[in-house]
């Protein structure tokens, strides 16, 4: 792949990302640490032939991007744990109506207002579920810089794919580090961009719901001839409200299928200094992700130099997570050690993929980054 | 080269973050790896900030500075000289603006403390107090002697308005004087 140097920074990398992907609207709300996405996709979409607008806060900001998304191109919001929190009501609709949509959190501490110019990865759990009701979110992670741009560019490619809403985390840090990425060049990402599907058919033969049991609606673009319905209730193929007992359950159940049954076109992750791990006594598997990872290379790197056979798994789509690789690593090594910005929230899932209650973690909720010498006296105190 | 560490501490509004910028993006310019990150607080002005700078020439991962490892650290706020000066390795230099900062008596015996008075030069030498961060990235470069002289100008002048070129190339070569006279050279 063809790749370019750019200095920058994760929050404009994000921005810079959309717009090569080929988003054409953006709808938002400022807010602490996220606002850079904003104000620089502000600069650049009206250039790209695209429009960005301020509303007047962050329910309308997601509500103003669902809408642009409902009309068939492609849109973004971008927010903080707090903003996300009063999204929930329209990603629910999104999940629902089934329209694609990249939203970028770049997470701060919580709960409430909690912590707004610090870094946390409190949101994970959260991203899972944002609203009420069964469906799958689908979560993507960005690790370092090159990935804040990588990873919004993917998040597009796959909304249209499942045709639904999908999260990016950043958090603080990354959205505010300055330094080199490496990404594909413009020409590469256009190359790389999978449209939605469309229907060509008859427009009295569209429906757009009425899909395979594992597929995701076809929803063709406004204005183009072919009529048919957004709801938030549970809806027929022609998207008009229904309580019809099979339609019901079918749809719901789609909704689960459509993304459970191609959990391998999600499935992204890194294998850091993994490759010489064989089962043998004394290795010490970490599991992170997002600007943590960061931090437990550089641990890794002072554990390998004393010795000790460190390596990372990293999740970088978090949800659905990557449950046969993450459980089969988590297994196969005695010694695990969970690093996170928050209380929890991904060990849980790993000790579900794994079956495991004895992983150990490391842990920290003040704001503050976890040093890789944090991790490096915890994996000697704990192995 | 080993790991390079900096670290830039003011008050929001002060402008601390541009220098930062300019360190990282000039040594990935000459073929390395930079990385700047800045903590803040709510506080739009008036929290204390402070701007960690690590260069390498091998890959960085973890961009803030480990406390204890920091070689070199600038102040001009009280406040915030407090708070971070721990990281600051024992000898390490920090310069500070005497007319801002006051250190303790063992502060001066830890670390090789270096009074330049920054605002005022921006201010009364140079002209505008805006000016200031790149005073200090000429202090700093002179110190640690991290990037070579002609591509950090070059850098920064790409990261300022033309108009004001003229100014900030005196900025630079009276904080580069001032450095080389408290260095003694």
């Amino acid at each position: 792949m063809e790749m370019r140097e750019i200095i920058s920074t994760g929050n404009d990398l994000a921005a810079i990302a959309a717009v090569d992907a080929g988003c054409e609207f953006f709808g938002g709300y400022p807010i602490t640490p996220s606002s850079e996405v904003m104000h620089t996709i502000s600069d650049l979409l009206p250039k790209a032939g695209g429009a960005a607008i301020q509303m007047e806060d962050e329910i309308a900001g997601i509500a103003a991007a669902v809408g642009a998304a409902m009309s068939g191109v492609r849109s973004m919001t971008a927010t903080s744990g707090p903003g996300v929190s009063l999204k929930a009501e329209n990603l629910g609709l999104a999940q629902m109506a089934e329209v694609p949509l990249v939203l970028v959190n770049v997470m701060r501490g919580g709960p409430s207002t909690g912590l707004p110019t610090r870094v946390s990865q409190g949101d994970v759990r959260q991203a899972r579920n944002p609203s009420h009701g069964d469906y799958r979110s689908i979560t993507l992670c960005a690790g370092n810089l090159a990935e804040c741009y990588t990873e919004v560019v993917r998040a597009f490619n796959l909304a249209d794919r499942f045709m639904q809403p999908v999260i990016v985390l950043t958090d603080e840090t990354l959205g505010h580090m300055h330094g080199k990425a490496m990404i594909p060049t413009v020409e590469e990402v256009k190359n790389s961009i999978v449209p939605r599907k469309t229907f060509d058919g008859a427009p009295e033969d569209y429906r757009p719901y009425g899909v395979g049991p594992d597929e995701a609606a076809v929803l063709n673009p406004m204005f183009k001839g072919y009529r048919y319905h957004f709801t938030g209730l549970h809806h027929d193929g022609k998207g008009f409200p229904t309580e019809e007992i099979e339609t019901c359950r079918k749809l719901i159940q789609r909704l689960e299928d459509k993304v459970m049954m191609h959990t391998d076109e999600l499935e992204l992750n890194e294998e850091f200094m993994l490759d010489d791990f064989d089962g043998s006594e004394g290795e010490v598997l970490i599991v992170a992700y997002g600007s943590v990872s960061l931090a437990a290379k550089e641990a890794i790197r002072h554990l390998r130099a004393d010795g000790i056979k460190a390596g990372l798994f990293r999740p970088i789509t978090l949800w659905p997570s990557p449950a046969d690789r993450m459980g089969e690593l988590v297994k196969a090594t005695k010694n695990v050690l969970c690093v996170e910005l928050n209380i929890r929230q991904y060990t849980e899932e790993v000790e579900r993929v794994s079956g495991r209650l004895d992983i150990e973690g490391l842990y920290k909720v003040n704001g503050r980054a976890i040093s890789p010498y944090e991790i490096v006296n915890k994996v000697k105190e704990v192995f | 080269m080993a790991r390079t560490l900096m670290r830039f501490t003011g008050v929001g509004g002060q402008g601390v973050l541009l220098a930062g910028e300019i360190f990282a993006a000039a040594k990935i310019k000459s073929g390395g790896y930079g990385l700047k990150t800045a903590t803040y607080t709510s506080q739009v002005r008036g929290g204390p900030t402070v701007v960690d700078i690590t260069l390498d020439d091998d890959e960085i991962f973890y961009p803030y500075a480990n406390d204890g490892e920091i070689d070199f650290m600038l102040s001009v706020a009280q406040v915030s000289y407090n708070s971070f000066k721990g990281g600051v390795s024992e000898g390490g230099t920090i310069v500070i603006e005497p007319n801002l900062i006051t250190p303790t008596e063992e502060d001066r015996k830890k670390w090789n403390i270096v009074e330049i008075p920054i605002i005022t030069i921006a201010k009364e030498e140079v002209g505008n107090v805006i000016t200031q961060s790149v005073i200090a990235l000429a202090i700093a470069n002179t110190y640690m002697k991290a990037i070579d002289k002609e591509t950090l100008v070059k850098t920064m002048l790409s990261k300022v308005p033309a108009k004001v070129h003229e100014l900030n190339l005196k900025a630079y070569e009276l904080g580069e004087k001032y450095a080389l006279e408290a260095m003694n050279v």
